[in-house]
């Protein structure tokens, strides 16, 4: 077998299964991972992203395909023999350790010299910030100390690779965003690839160059923050976004990018840019996300969708609007708080919702 | 991990228990299957497949006069402790603060770890005719009761024996009783012992059931309270184990006896768990 | 009205748990009584304060070779049992296979047989495979009793452990024996000590199996027999005060470790 490598890639997974007797966790994924990348694997619990680090860090072995890591094949690798340290959700630090022996302990396992090992370890502690508690028990650590003493772990081999598994989940919203922007700078600073697996899109987002969303074992789509959240690729990416409304229909019309797509509520134009080709009579998804709709009080002749107001939810300085039309499905509108003065909120009040045609994003997987 | 075969350090860690319980538990219990079909000549075991030692045991009316004694101990020792540790173990479970609670806990713990013999020859100086109890009583011009020697003896020592048990596994399963059931139970108007019978037996049933199975377990294999607090005549079938043991080369016939009895705990184990879990699935 | 009847109750259902305790404890303490008692055969009124039965076991050599026997079985014995037990609950708690719950039950079945039972079914083997009548078929014989309670201690200890902490120790490049040495041991090591602890405890007072396959290597408790079988004696409750002392110092030590180590489960 031969294999394209990119010499870019640190890690490559090719059609890896995993199965856990008749349950199968991940199926057939493939994907690249490049040197200094920092790639987050988001998904709802389930959805196998857990076990896809898992196998790469060599604590599951997959079922089929192969793992590729540094240009060796790793498959049946344990992982005390790969250097893929993890920071664990739980952190698992050794209760009966100090903090101190807590980050010598990889190196003692490599069988490293106790002078060179203390050595190295303080010099972790101190780059994490947390040199003054070298000597404390893990249980006199608040929460976002223990989290430095899990990176220093991780991190005192230097290896190339560091995965993270959910590591933020236990802290509170305040502390995640101080430790998402210490994750953040780390990485850069060591030019080391992370992969992180999280089910928070707002961590995912914020701090990778490359997301990967999954559900039920399978990719449902790759790309930049940016890539994603502006061109879903198929309604279970949109809908796990969850800022965008989904309009299914047929194309009626088509004129080079301008599309007429007829739905439920009706004909709309939609500017088809970048979309799949489609031939007329085709099924077409499309969204408009939250904030590019607009809302005009019931009864103004503008062209759109009539629907009532079910909920309104406070998000900073704009609020969402929660909508329901007339054949049950819910819209959701994003806009400013000034801007809803404008028309009449309440609950059960009909309005009108409209947007332009450039708004319009077809799902080029559906 | 997957394993397709198991590890080296797999095989070093959970083999050594497995093979000493094998070789030191499994096979003395087969062994003693084989030597029940062995016959005995000039003082010898010789293997053998004779079923004459089922056939002279189980023919015999004192060995099911035993059998039925025995049974008849084990039962109302079963039934006495459950009855003296329900409400204690009650008490316990839902009267007493936390801290209370995990002292008595402790408390019950501690006979465990005393000599059972030494409490047993306690108490007969504690029962005998003219005895701790009979010389309080006799300040009274009551007595003197006959007490050592008697059926009350062996069971007042198989209840020491097992009271700390029945009661700890007892407040175990009531402290997992759901509390807002008694409350419910309450707030529907159901009195105060009928919650006790309606909500909290029900509930708990597993645990009690096989904390009574426990004592019958103990009282059943006792052969110490029938023994030195009973006076051994007429035997109980552990007495029958010894005296058949110490009084020459038996053993084929012993052996009989305790199979009886293992397969009498086995049948009597097995109908309580059945009747505890079937009751609960209900 | 309903007040002071629950009232009534629960200071009757107090009542009733004293009771149960005092006739737990009766026998005990009455044997620390009568040890101290000149009497023979005490009654009531109780004779005067005596150390007589202390002076006679301290005097009698047969009393020390139990005594010196029974100690160093039990220490032995615990050894065993407590690596054996480590083995069986660490099995339990790590891996799944075909027949695991024959494995387990051989392992925690022994100390629902009768005594008598395993006594004769042991004496009748061992002495087949000549081992009866040694201090070592006590040894092994007592490995079988104490084991599942060595494995019982140490199976809950590895409970309280987050599953990951194994699975992070191999990551941080640990292979299997290392992580055993440097993470599952020291975790279970307060579980371990008072396994050890609490093992020797019951091998103390296991004397019935004692009795039966021991010759003449006889260990304390088989020395208590010895002296029920004979006249009545006094002298065993002594000898019973002295075990029961000893016994608890292990069990608090025991206990002390397990409430200590419960707190840094972290």
């Amino acid at each position: 077998m031969t294999m394209h490598m990119n010499t870019d890639a640190i890690v490559k997974l090719d059609g890896v299964v995993k199965q856990f007797g008749t349950f199968t966790a991940v199926e057939r994924v493939d994907f690249e991972i490049g040197r200094g990348e920092f790639l987050a694997i988001m998904g709802s619990s389930g959805c196998g992203k857990t076990t896809t680090l898992r196998m790469l860090a060599g604590l599951d072995d997959p079922t089929e395909g192969d793992i590729w890591l540094d240009g060796e094949r790793v498959n049946g690798k344990a992982t005390w023999d790969r250097d893929t340290p993890m920071v664990w959700q739980s952190l698992a630090l050794f209760p009966f350790l100090t903090v101190q022996e807590n980050v010598e302990f990889s190196l003692k396992m490599r069988g490293v010299g106790k002078t060179e090992r203390i050595a190295r370890a303080r010099n972790w502690l101190d780059k994490m910030q947390i040199l003054e508690f070298a000597d404390r028990n893990i249980s006199q650590l608040s929460g976002g100390q223990r989290q430095r003493v899990a990176l220093a772990r991780a991190l005192v081999t230097e290896p190339k690779i560091l995965l993270l598994d959910e590591p933020l989940s236990a802290l509170d919203a305040h502390l995640k965003v101080r430790m998402q922007a210490v994750l953040s700078s780390l990485q850069k600073d060591l030019g080391i690839t992370f992969v992180y697996v999280t089910h928070s899109m707002s961590e995912a987002f914020s701090m990778a160059d490359r997301v990967v969303i999954m559900s039920r074992g399978k990719i449902e789509q790759i790309g930049s923050p940016q890539e994603i959240y502006h061109a879903p690729r198929n309604r279970f990416v949109a809908e796990f976004l969850g800022s965008s409304n989904i309009f299914t229909g047929r194309l009626v019309e088509k004129s080079g990018d301008d599309w007429l797509v007829e739905t439920v509520h009706g004909r709309f134009a939609v500017t088809a840019s970048n979309a799949p080709a489609k031939s007329l009579g085709d099924a077409v998804t499309f969204t408009v996300s939250a904030e590019n709709m607009h809302i005009s009080p019931e009864g103004a002749h503008t062209p759109g969708i009539r629907a009532k107001v079910v909920g309104e939810e406070f998000v900073g300085a704009t609020a969402i609007v929660f909508l329901e039309t007339e054949t049950g499905e819910e819209l959701k509108v994003q806009k400013s708080h000034v801007e809803l003065t404008s028309v009449n909120l309440h609950p059960g009040s009909t309005l009108n919702l409209h947007w332009e045609s450039h708004s319009c994003h077809v799902l080029p997987g559906e | 991990m997957t394993r397709s075969r198991p590890s080296l350090f797999s095989l070093v860690l959970s083999l050594p228990l497995l093979i000493w319980q094998v070789a030191f538990f499994l096979f003395p219990l087969i062994f003693l299957v084989a030597i029940s079909f062995w016959t005995v000549r000039n003082f010898q075991m010789t293997p053998d497949l004779n079923f004459g030692n089922w056939d002279r045991i189980l023919t015999r009316g004192t060995f099911w006069d035993a059998y039925a004694r025995t049974a008849m101990l084990a039962t109302a020792s079963a039934a006495l402790t459950s009855a003296i540790a329900f409400p204690a173990a009650y008490a316990i479970s839902f009267k007493l603060s936390e801290r209370a609670k995990q002292w008595l806990v402790f408390v019950l713990i501690i006979p465990f770890f005393t000599s059972y013999l030494v409490r047993v020859y306690s108490l007969q100086v504690f029962l005998s005719d003219a005895g701790i109890i009979n010389a309080f009583l006799d300040m009274f011009g009551i007595g003197p009761f006959l007490m050592l020697n008697t059926t009350f003896g062996t069971l007042v020592g198989m209840v020491t024996l097992c009271l700390p048990l029945v009661i700890l596994l007892q407040v175990f399963s009531l402290n997992f009783v759901n509390r807002d059931f008694v409350e419910a139970a309450h707030n529907l108007r159901c009195g105060r012992l009928r919650t006790v019978l309606a909500v909290i037996v029900p509930s708990a049933r597993v645990g009690l059931v096989i904390a009574a199975l426990f004592a019958f377990i103990l009282s059943f294999g006792d052969f110490v309270s029938p023994l030195y607090l009973g006076g051994g005549n007429p035997p109980t079938l552990s007495i029958m184990i010894t005296d058949i043991t110490k009084s020459g080369q038996q053993w084929p016939r012993a052996a009989v006896v305790a199979l009886m009895m293992i397969g009498t705990l086995l049948t009597v184990a097995f109908g309580a768990i059945t009747y505890a879990y079937k009751e609960r699935g209900k | 009205m309903t007040g002071n009847r629950n009232r009534l109750i629960n200071a009757a259902l107090k009542l009733h748990i004293a009771a149960c305790v005092i006739f737990i404890f009766a026998p005990i303490l009455g044997s620390f009584v009568f040890s101290l008692n000149s009497d023979r055969f005490p009654s009531l009124p109780l004779g005067h304060f005596s150390t007589e039965w202390y002076r006679l076991i301290w005097e009698d050599p047969f009393v020390w070779a139990g005594f010196f026997n029974t100690v160093v079985v039990g220490l032995i014995v615990a050894v065993i049992a407590t690596v054996l037990g480590f083995g069986g609950a660490y099995t339990d708690f790590r891996y799944n296979f075909f027949g695991k719950n024959i494995y387990l039950a051989l392992a925690l079945l022994p100390p629902t047989i009768p005594v008598v039972i395993m006594g004769l079914a042991m004496l009748a083997f061992l002495s087949r495979v000549n081992l009866s009548g040694s201090t070592i078929s006590i040894i092994i014989a007592h490995g079988v009793m104490c084991s599942p309670f060595a494995m019982a201690i140490i199976r809950l200890r590895l409970s309280q452990m987050d599953p990951d902490l194994e699975a992070a120790a191999w990551n941080l490049g640990g292979n299997e024996w290392a992580t055993l040495r440097h993470v599952i041991i020291p975790f279970t090591k307060p579980a371990l000590f008072a396994a050890l602890f609490i093992t020797m405890a019951v091998s103390f007072d296991e004397f019935a199996v004692a009795w039966f396959v021991s010759g003449l290597n006889e260990t304390l408790p088989v020395k208590i027999l010895g002296f029920l079988q004979g006249q009545v004696s006094p002298r065993i409750n002594a000898i019973g005060s002295l075990a029961f002392v000893s016994s608890i110092t292990l069990i608090i030590l025991a206990q002390m470790l397990l409430r200590n180590s419960s707190k840094d489960k972290s």
